[in-house]
């Protein structure tokens, strides 16, 4: 049970990792990050972002259940 | 000014992005305190509460607030993708790409953001492989015998790392959300939510030292952040008159405006790299020898640098913070650029002819207005330092009412109000700030 999850935690990261790849960047970098800088740019959310904050919301729900089941595990193993 | 906050609230569009703020703030700190999958949570508890925090893992740990001594699943916090961005701004100074990529606008932009998200993601791989390894040899905690992760086989230790580096991930994913959804830039609000969560703690560990000295840093904190605010909000206004021209029927320009020159343009990017740049030998006297018998060079690492109430260390952070401001707003503010988008545009300065003597002109007032402002921010970033005795050796950077945390505050504080503001302004109420 243990191992399955982990295995289910390691393979939701790693989609994880390349679904907040995919999405486009609306950090601004550094310059806006302390003040300054300028606001971004308003341009509406497409299609593709929609069904990729969904896709990555689902996936960082499996991630968020494998961490809790390993805790308890360990805790009631 | 409660009243603006009732018409923030009142208006539904700025509600729904307030609260959703507010949400994925929650769930920022909710994950800042659940511990990673193998870590044992009591033995941490035990050993974060024995553990001095003198050290290279302060400002890290600042940035993740608090959750790097917790190795919870976020526990590289925001660092990796501060340390990205870092890197990408200066090798735009570097790599002719990056700067070629720099000018050509938003589109370049976006490429430069999606660089430092990759670079993000490597960092936090790096990070999290450095901490779990760290945490294995028992080094996170330096006066701890509990073992913190009791399962040290190496596919336990993948998994956690995989796991820390997905949470950067989300971190990422979190602060960017809110910048598209919500109020504010989301990477500074998280920064900011996680300064924000020591205070209680720190507070109470001051509430210990009696009522008196409690109110007494009260009030100090309020007059520092005071000053914060009145040095953050000054500028230079250089005036510039726009010559009339005609294009075609229409009459364009005419109108005089003024370029803005910040007194602290910098911000607080300085007083990170400078106390990054002092843990170096630190960290280096570590590596390199053996603790019982330090060479020369070691035993004045040891004594002078580390030491935060020696005045080598705290001369050498300030020297490092004016250095650091003049070659950070070096990099950010470039007068020849300026100039010449002001020629460009039919503009010039009362007095002063356009071209090279602009330039000239704005590189003088930049070097003199650049003085103060980073006297200004070293000062602020070596109080802490003069109040050890009261808050206790190796607290410097955590110490809620000076320092890093105090300009970071303050400085996203006044951010998000502004944009608060500017949004109440679309719909002609009144502001925040008056």
């Amino acid at each position: 049970m243990k191992l399955f999850l982990q295995i289910l935690l390691i393979v939701s990261s790693v989609l994880l990792v390349l679904l907040v790849l995919l999405h486009r960047g609306r950090g601004g970098g550094l310059s806006s990050l302390f003040g300054g800088g300028m606001q971004s740019s308003l341009s509406g959310s497409s299609v593709v972002e929609k069904n990729l904050d969904r896709l990555t919301l689902f996936c960082a729900a499996v991630w968020l259940i494998s961490i809790v089941g390993i805790g308890l595990l360990v805790k009631l193993g | 000014m409660l009243g603006a906050f009732r018409s923030a609230l009142a208006t539904p569009d700025l509600r729904r992005k307030i609260l959703f703020t507010l949400g994925i703030v929650v769930v920022y700190r909710l994950g800042a305190t659940l511990p990673a999958p193998g870590v044992s949570f009591a033995n941490v508890k035990k050993c974060a509460a024995a553990v001095d925090q003198q050290g290279i893992y302060q400002l890290i740990n600042l940035f993740s607030g608090g959750a790097l001594l917790q190795l919870s699943i976020f526990a590289l916090g925001i660092m990796p993708y501060i340390t990205a961005s870092i890197i990408i701004q200066l090798l735009t100074v570097v790599i002719p790409r990056f700067e070629q990529l720099k000018k050509e606008g938003q589109g370049g932009q976006n490429k430069l953001t999606q660089y430092t998200r990759y670079l993000t993601i490597a960092l936090a791989i790096l990070q999290s492989t450095g901490v779990v390894a760290l945490a294995t040899r028992g080094q996170l905690f330096p006066n701890c015998q509990d073992p913190v992760i009791p399962e040290q086989g190496t596919f336990n230790l993948i998994v956690l790392v995989v796991t820390m580096t997905a949470g950067t991930g989300v971190i990422m994913w979190l602060g960017e959300i809110i910048t598209e959804k919500g109020i504010g830039n989301g990477m500074s609000i998280l920064i900011f939510t996680g300064i924000a969560a020591r205070i209680p703690a720190e507070g109470s560990n001051i509430w210990t030292k009696g009522p008196l000295t409690f109110t007494a840093i009260c009030l100090v904190g309020l007059a520092i952040i005071a000053s914060v605010v009145f040095v953050e909000q000054g500028q230079r206004r250089i005036p510039v008159q726009y010559a009339k021209r005609m294009i075609g029927r229409r009459m364009y320009g005419g109108t005089s405006t003024y370029l803005p020159l910040k007194v602290n343009q910098a911000g607080v990017i300085p007083v990170i790299f400078a106390s990054s740049l002092l843990y170096l030998p630190d960290l280096v006297s570590r590596l390199a020898g053996s603790s019982t018998t330090p060479s020369g060079w070691q035993r004045f690492v040891q004594t002078y640098l580390s030491q935060q109430s020696s005045w080598v260390h705290i001369l050498a952070y300030f020297a490092l913070i004016i250095f650091f401001t003049y070659f950070y707003v070096g990099i950010t503010f470039n007068p020849d650029e300026r100039a010449d988008e002001m020629k460009k545009f039919g503009g010039f300065i009362p007095g002063i002819r356009p071209g090279r003597p602009t330039s000239e002109y704005l590189k003088f007032v930049l070097g003199r207005i650049t003085l103060p402002g980073s006297i200004y921010l070293g000062i602020i970033a070596i109080l802490p330092n003069m109040f050890l005795d009261i808050t206790g050796q190796g607290q410097n950077q955590n110490f809620p009412f000076g320092g890093t945390a105090v300009l970071i505050m303050v400085g996203v504080g006044l951010d998000t109000v502004k944009q608060i503001e500017s949004q109440l302004m679309q719909r002609n109420y009144e502001g925040f700030l008056r």
